[in-house]
Protein backbone atom coordinates (compact mmCIF):
# COMPACT_ATOMS: atom_id res chain seq x y z
CA UNK A 1 0.00 0.00 0.00
CA UNK A 2 1.57 3.40 -0.69
CA UNK A 3 1.84 6.48 1.73
CA UNK A 4 -0.04 8.20 -1.07
CA UNK A 5 -3.06 5.95 -1.66
CA UNK A 6 -3.68 5.98 2.04
CA UNK A 7 -3.41 9.46 2.54
CA UNK A 8 -6.39 10.14 -0.50
CA UNK A 9 -7.95 7.45 1.23
CA UNK A 10 -7.77 8.94 4.73
CA UNK A 11 -9.13 12.49 3.08
CA UNK A 12 -11.91 10.64 1.21
CA UNK A 13 -12.80 8.91 4.97
CA UNK A 14 -12.86 12.09 6.86
CA UNK A 15 -14.38 14.47 4.83
CA UNK A 16 -17.51 11.81 4.21
CA UNK A 17 -17.95 11.56 8.22
CA UNK A 18 -17.90 15.32 8.73
CA UNK A 19 -20.22 15.99 5.50
CA UNK A 20 -22.50 13.47 6.64
CA UNK A 21 -22.76 13.17 10.05
CA UNK A 22 -21.81 16.37 11.34
CA UNK A 23 -22.89 18.52 8.47
CA UNK A 24 -19.55 20.55 8.22
CA UNK A 25 -17.50 20.96 5.53
CA UNK A 26 -13.21 20.70 5.36
CA UNK A 27 -11.89 23.80 3.87
CA UNK A 28 -8.24 22.69 3.44
CA UNK A 29 -6.50 19.73 4.11
CA UNK A 30 -2.59 18.29 4.05
CA UNK A 31 -0.23 15.56 4.95
CA UNK A 32 1.70 16.11 8.26
CA UNK A 33 1.52 18.85 10.75
CA UNK A 34 -0.70 21.44 10.36
CA UNK A 35 1.14 25.06 8.88
CA UNK A 36 1.69 27.31 11.95
CA UNK A 37 -1.02 29.71 12.36
CA UNK A 38 -3.81 27.94 10.64
CA UNK A 39 -7.17 27.64 12.27
CA UNK A 40 -8.53 29.87 14.34
CA UNK A 41 -9.25 26.75 17.39
CA UNK A 42 -5.56 25.94 17.09
CA UNK A 43 -4.35 28.34 19.04
CA UNK A 44 -1.43 27.69 22.16
CA UNK A 45 -2.80 30.23 24.73
CA UNK A 46 -2.38 29.62 28.27
CA UNK A 47 -3.20 31.13 31.50
CA UNK A 48 -1.37 31.14 34.46
CA UNK A 49 -2.47 29.54 37.87
CA UNK A 50 -1.34 29.59 41.27
CA UNK A 51 -1.19 26.44 42.85
CA UNK A 52 -2.02 25.22 46.52
CA UNK A 53 1.89 25.53 47.28
CA UNK A 54 1.84 29.34 46.20
CA UNK A 55 3.69 28.33 43.12
CA UNK A 56 2.64 29.74 39.60
CA UNK A 57 2.56 27.37 37.01
CA UNK A 58 1.32 28.11 33.43
CA UNK A 59 -1.82 25.51 32.27
CA UNK A 60 -3.52 25.23 28.88
CA UNK A 61 -6.81 27.79 29.04
CA UNK A 62 -9.87 26.00 28.34
CA UNK A 63 -9.94 27.16 24.10
CA UNK A 64 -6.69 26.00 24.06
CA UNK A 65 -7.31 22.37 25.33
CA UNK A 66 -7.40 19.43 22.84
CA UNK A 67 -9.54 16.43 22.97
CA UNK A 68 -8.17 13.35 21.19
CA UNK A 69 -10.28 9.90 20.44
CA UNK A 70 -7.86 6.82 19.57
CA UNK A 71 -8.47 3.26 18.89
CA UNK A 72 -6.85 0.00 17.66
CA UNK A 73 -7.38 -2.59 14.46
CA UNK A 74 -6.36 -5.80 14.00
CA UNK A 75 -6.65 -7.42 10.22
CA UNK A 76 -4.46 -7.10 7.92
CA UNK A 77 -2.62 -4.47 8.63
CA UNK A 78 -2.81 -4.07 12.14
CA UNK A 79 -2.73 -0.44 13.63
CA UNK A 80 -4.58 2.51 15.40
CA UNK A 81 -5.88 5.75 14.29
CA UNK A 82 -6.08 8.54 16.49
CA UNK A 83 -8.40 12.17 16.35
CA UNK A 84 -7.54 15.13 17.78
CA UNK A 85 -9.26 18.42 18.11
CA UNK A 86 -9.55 21.45 20.14
CA UNK A 87 -11.81 21.34 22.82
CA UNK A 88 -13.70 24.60 21.48
CA UNK A 89 -13.50 22.79 17.77
CA UNK A 90 -15.18 19.56 19.21
CA UNK A 91 -18.02 21.36 20.61
CA UNK A 92 -18.35 23.12 17.18
CA UNK A 93 -18.30 19.60 15.31
CA UNK A 94 -20.20 18.28 18.55
CA UNK A 95 -23.48 20.55 17.93
CA UNK A 96 -23.91 20.15 14.33
CA UNK A 97 -23.68 15.93 15.36
CA UNK A 98 -26.61 16.79 17.71
CA UNK A 99 -28.52 18.94 16.35
CA UNK A 100 -27.74 21.57 19.12
CA UNK A 101 -26.13 24.88 19.48
CA UNK A 102 -22.20 24.95 20.30
CA UNK A 103 -23.10 26.62 23.81
CA UNK A 104 -25.47 23.56 24.90
CA UNK A 105 -22.82 21.11 24.37
CA UNK A 106 -20.94 19.77 26.98
CA UNK A 107 -17.27 18.70 27.77
CA UNK A 108 -18.29 14.98 27.80
CA UNK A 109 -20.42 14.88 24.78
CA UNK A 110 -17.99 16.84 22.67
CA UNK A 111 -15.33 14.17 23.88
CA UNK A 112 -17.94 11.44 22.98
CA UNK A 113 -18.54 12.75 19.73
CA UNK A 114 -14.71 12.99 18.87
CA UNK A 115 -15.08 9.22 19.84
CA UNK A 116 -17.65 8.46 17.71
CA UNK A 117 -15.31 10.54 14.53
CA UNK A 118 -12.53 8.29 15.55
CA UNK A 119 -14.61 5.23 15.16
CA UNK A 120 -16.35 5.94 11.54
CA UNK A 121 -13.14 7.58 10.23
CA UNK A 122 -11.41 4.44 11.29
CA UNK A 123 -14.15 2.17 9.87
CA UNK A 124 -14.53 4.11 6.10
CA UNK A 125 -10.36 4.56 5.91
CA UNK A 126 -9.88 0.59 6.79
CA UNK A 127 -13.00 -0.17 4.10
CA UNK A 128 -11.43 1.84 1.15
CA UNK A 129 -7.69 0.59 1.80
CA UNK A 130 -9.14 -3.10 2.37
CA UNK A 131 -12.07 -3.67 1.19
CA UNK A 132 -11.98 -7.31 1.71
CA UNK A 133 -10.47 -7.75 5.13
CA UNK A 134 -12.51 -8.33 8.19
CA UNK A 135 -10.89 -5.97 11.43
CA UNK A 136 -11.67 -6.47 14.61
CA UNK A 137 -11.59 -2.50 15.96
CA UNK A 138 -11.62 -1.52 19.64
CA UNK A 139 -13.48 0.57 21.19
CA UNK A 140 -12.42 4.27 21.07
CA UNK A 141 -10.97 6.20 24.40
CA UNK A 142 -9.84 9.25 25.48
CA UNK A 143 -6.12 9.78 25.07
CA UNK A 144 -4.97 11.90 28.61
CA UNK A 145 -2.95 14.45 27.29
CA UNK A 146 0.51 13.40 29.02
CA UNK A 147 0.44 10.46 26.63
CA UNK A 148 1.38 12.13 24.10
CA UNK A 149 0.47 12.64 20.19
CA UNK A 150 2.16 10.30 18.76
CA UNK A 151 2.12 6.48 17.98
CA UNK A 152 5.16 4.48 18.76
CA UNK A 153 5.82 3.02 14.94
CA UNK A 154 5.95 4.89 11.74
CA UNK A 155 2.27 6.68 11.33
CA UNK A 156 0.62 8.77 8.75
CA UNK A 157 -0.46 12.04 9.29
CA UNK A 158 -3.20 14.31 7.99
CA UNK A 159 -4.41 17.65 9.28
CA UNK A 160 -8.16 19.19 8.30
CA UNK A 161 -8.85 22.83 8.27
CA UNK A 162 -12.97 22.96 9.10
CA UNK A 163 -12.22 27.27 10.00
CA UNK A 164 -13.19 26.50 14.00
CA UNK A 165 -9.95 24.55 14.05
CA UNK A 166 -7.67 22.13 12.88
CA UNK A 167 -8.56 18.00 12.80
CA UNK A 168 -5.93 16.15 13.28
CA UNK A 169 -5.91 12.59 12.20
CA UNK A 170 -2.97 9.77 12.80
CA UNK A 171 -3.37 6.59 11.32
CA UNK A 172 -0.49 3.68 12.14
CA UNK A 173 -0.25 0.71 10.11
CA UNK A 174 1.90 -2.14 11.37
CA UNK A 175 3.72 -4.42 8.54
CA UNK A 176 2.26 -7.88 8.17
CA UNK A 177 4.43 -10.59 10.25
CA UNK B 1 -48.86 4.15 11.67
CA UNK B 2 -46.80 5.79 14.62
CA UNK B 3 -43.75 3.57 14.85
CA UNK B 4 -41.94 2.00 18.20
CA UNK B 5 -38.19 1.41 17.32
CA UNK B 6 -35.93 0.44 20.27
CA UNK B 7 -31.89 2.01 18.92
CA UNK B 8 -29.22 0.19 20.56
CA UNK B 9 -25.88 1.93 20.89
CA UNK B 10 -23.41 2.31 23.41
CA UNK B 11 -22.66 5.86 23.01
CA UNK B 12 -25.31 7.66 23.98
CA UNK B 13 -24.14 10.99 21.50
CA UNK B 14 -25.01 8.37 18.70
CA UNK B 15 -28.30 6.83 19.80
CA UNK B 16 -29.11 10.84 20.15
CA UNK B 17 -28.25 11.30 16.08
CA UNK B 18 -30.38 8.24 15.11
CA UNK B 19 -33.09 9.13 17.30
CA UNK B 20 -33.05 13.01 15.26
CA UNK B 21 -32.77 11.52 12.25
CA UNK B 22 -35.51 9.86 13.14
CA UNK B 23 -37.67 12.14 14.17
CA UNK B 24 -36.76 14.38 11.15
CA UNK B 25 -37.41 11.83 8.72
CA UNK B 26 -40.73 12.13 8.03
CA UNK B 27 -41.53 8.69 9.72
CA UNK B 28 -44.24 8.71 12.24
CA UNK B 29 -42.13 7.68 15.17
CA UNK B 30 -44.71 7.19 18.19
CA UNK B 31 -42.16 5.69 20.90
CA UNK B 32 -38.18 5.67 20.57
CA UNK B 33 -36.57 3.38 23.82
CA UNK B 34 -33.00 3.32 23.61
CA UNK B 35 -30.63 0.66 25.27
CA UNK B 36 -26.55 0.77 25.52
CA UNK B 37 -25.82 -2.94 24.98
CA UNK B 38 -27.55 -6.21 23.95
CA UNK B 39 -28.07 -7.26 27.33
CA UNK B 40 -30.23 -3.98 28.25
CA UNK B 41 -31.70 -4.08 24.93
CA UNK B 42 -32.83 -7.97 25.89
CA UNK B 43 -34.17 -6.20 29.04
CA UNK B 44 -36.11 -3.67 27.13
CA UNK B 45 -37.77 -5.97 24.47
CA UNK B 46 -39.28 -8.32 27.82
CA UNK B 47 -41.62 -5.09 28.27
CA UNK B 48 -41.75 -3.24 25.57
CA UNK B 49 -43.55 -4.38 21.63
CA UNK B 50 -41.73 -2.13 18.92
CA UNK B 51 -41.55 -2.48 15.41
CA UNK B 52 -38.38 -2.33 14.85
CA UNK B 53 -34.65 -2.38 16.40
CA UNK B 54 -31.82 -0.18 14.91
CA UNK B 55 -28.68 -1.58 16.55
CA UNK B 56 -24.72 -1.34 16.37
CA UNK B 57 -22.48 -4.32 16.80
CA UNK B 58 -19.31 -2.91 18.72
CA UNK B 59 -20.84 -2.93 21.99
CA UNK B 60 -19.61 -4.28 25.58
CA UNK B 61 -21.39 -7.03 27.72
CA UNK B 62 -23.61 -8.41 24.51
CA UNK B 63 -22.90 -7.17 21.02
CA UNK B 64 -25.38 -6.75 17.88
CA UNK B 65 -24.09 -9.84 16.71
CA UNK B 66 -25.11 -11.80 19.79
CA UNK B 67 -27.99 -9.50 20.12
CA UNK B 68 -28.87 -10.85 16.84
CA UNK B 69 -28.32 -14.57 17.87
CA UNK B 70 -30.99 -14.53 20.65
CA UNK B 71 -33.81 -12.10 19.30
CA UNK B 72 -33.91 -15.05 15.85
CA UNK B 73 -33.78 -17.89 19.03
CA UNK B 74 -36.77 -16.13 20.00
CA UNK B 75 -40.18 -17.40 19.30
CA UNK B 76 -41.77 -13.43 19.32
CA UNK B 77 -38.60 -11.30 19.19
CA UNK B 78 -37.66 -12.88 15.84
CA UNK B 79 -40.68 -10.81 14.40
CA UNK B 80 -39.26 -7.56 15.21
CA UNK B 81 -37.24 -6.50 12.09
CA UNK B 82 -33.76 -5.68 12.70
CA UNK B 83 -31.47 -2.98 11.37
CA UNK B 84 -27.82 -3.53 11.81
CA UNK B 85 -26.01 0.25 11.85
CA UNK B 86 -22.43 -0.36 12.12
CA UNK B 87 -18.46 1.39 11.39
CA UNK B 88 -18.15 -2.25 9.79
CA UNK B 89 -19.05 -2.77 6.39
CA UNK B 90 -16.69 -5.43 5.50
CA UNK B 91 -18.82 -7.84 3.49
CA UNK B 92 -17.74 -10.76 5.79
CA UNK B 93 -19.75 -9.08 8.70
CA UNK B 94 -22.44 -7.61 6.52
CA UNK B 95 -23.33 -11.18 5.38
CA UNK B 96 -22.90 -12.88 8.59
CA UNK B 97 -25.41 -10.29 10.28
CA UNK B 98 -27.83 -10.40 7.03
CA UNK B 99 -27.55 -14.47 7.26
CA UNK B 100 -28.28 -14.52 11.19
CA UNK B 101 -31.48 -12.02 10.28
CA UNK B 102 -30.30 -8.81 10.28
CA UNK B 103 -33.42 -7.24 7.89
CA UNK B 104 -31.03 -4.52 6.64
CA UNK B 105 -27.72 -2.92 6.86
CA UNK B 106 -26.60 0.88 7.13
CA UNK B 107 -23.04 1.50 7.73
CA UNK B 108 -21.69 4.88 9.50
CA UNK B 109 -21.39 7.04 8.19
CA UNK B 110 -24.86 7.69 6.85
CA UNK B 111 -27.04 10.17 5.29
CA UNK B 112 -30.41 10.50 7.06
CA UNK B 113 -32.36 9.55 3.93
CA UNK B 114 -29.84 6.08 3.38
CA UNK B 115 -31.56 5.31 7.22
CA UNK B 116 -35.35 6.05 6.49
CA UNK B 117 -34.78 4.24 3.14
CA UNK B 118 -33.24 1.15 4.80
CA UNK B 119 -35.36 1.00 8.20
CA UNK B 120 -38.79 1.71 5.03
CA UNK B 121 -37.30 -1.30 3.55
CA UNK B 122 -36.46 -3.76 6.37
CA UNK B 123 -40.47 -3.03 7.47
CA UNK B 124 -41.93 -3.56 4.00
CA UNK B 125 -40.17 -7.38 4.18
CA UNK B 126 -41.37 -8.29 7.39
CA UNK B 127 -45.00 -6.83 6.51
CA UNK B 128 -45.13 -8.93 3.05
CA UNK B 129 -44.99 -5.83 0.34
CA UNK B 130 -41.65 -6.22 -1.20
Amino acid sequence: MEPNEIQVGLAAAVEEVLETMCFTSVLASGEGAAPAGMGAGHRTASVSERTSAGSEETVPDAAARSCTAELHFEGNPSGGCRVSVPLKLARVVGAGFLGSEEMEVSDSQAEEVVCELANMICGSVLSRLESEETFRITHPQLVPPERGAGFENAAINRWFDLGDGILTVTLELQPAI
Amino acid sequence: MELRVLIVDDSSVMRAFIRRVLELSGLEIGLCLEASNGEEALRVLENNWVDAVLTDINMPTMDGEELLRRMSEHAVLRLIPVLVVSTDRTEGRVQKMLTLGAKGYVTKPFAPETLREELERSLAVVNGTE
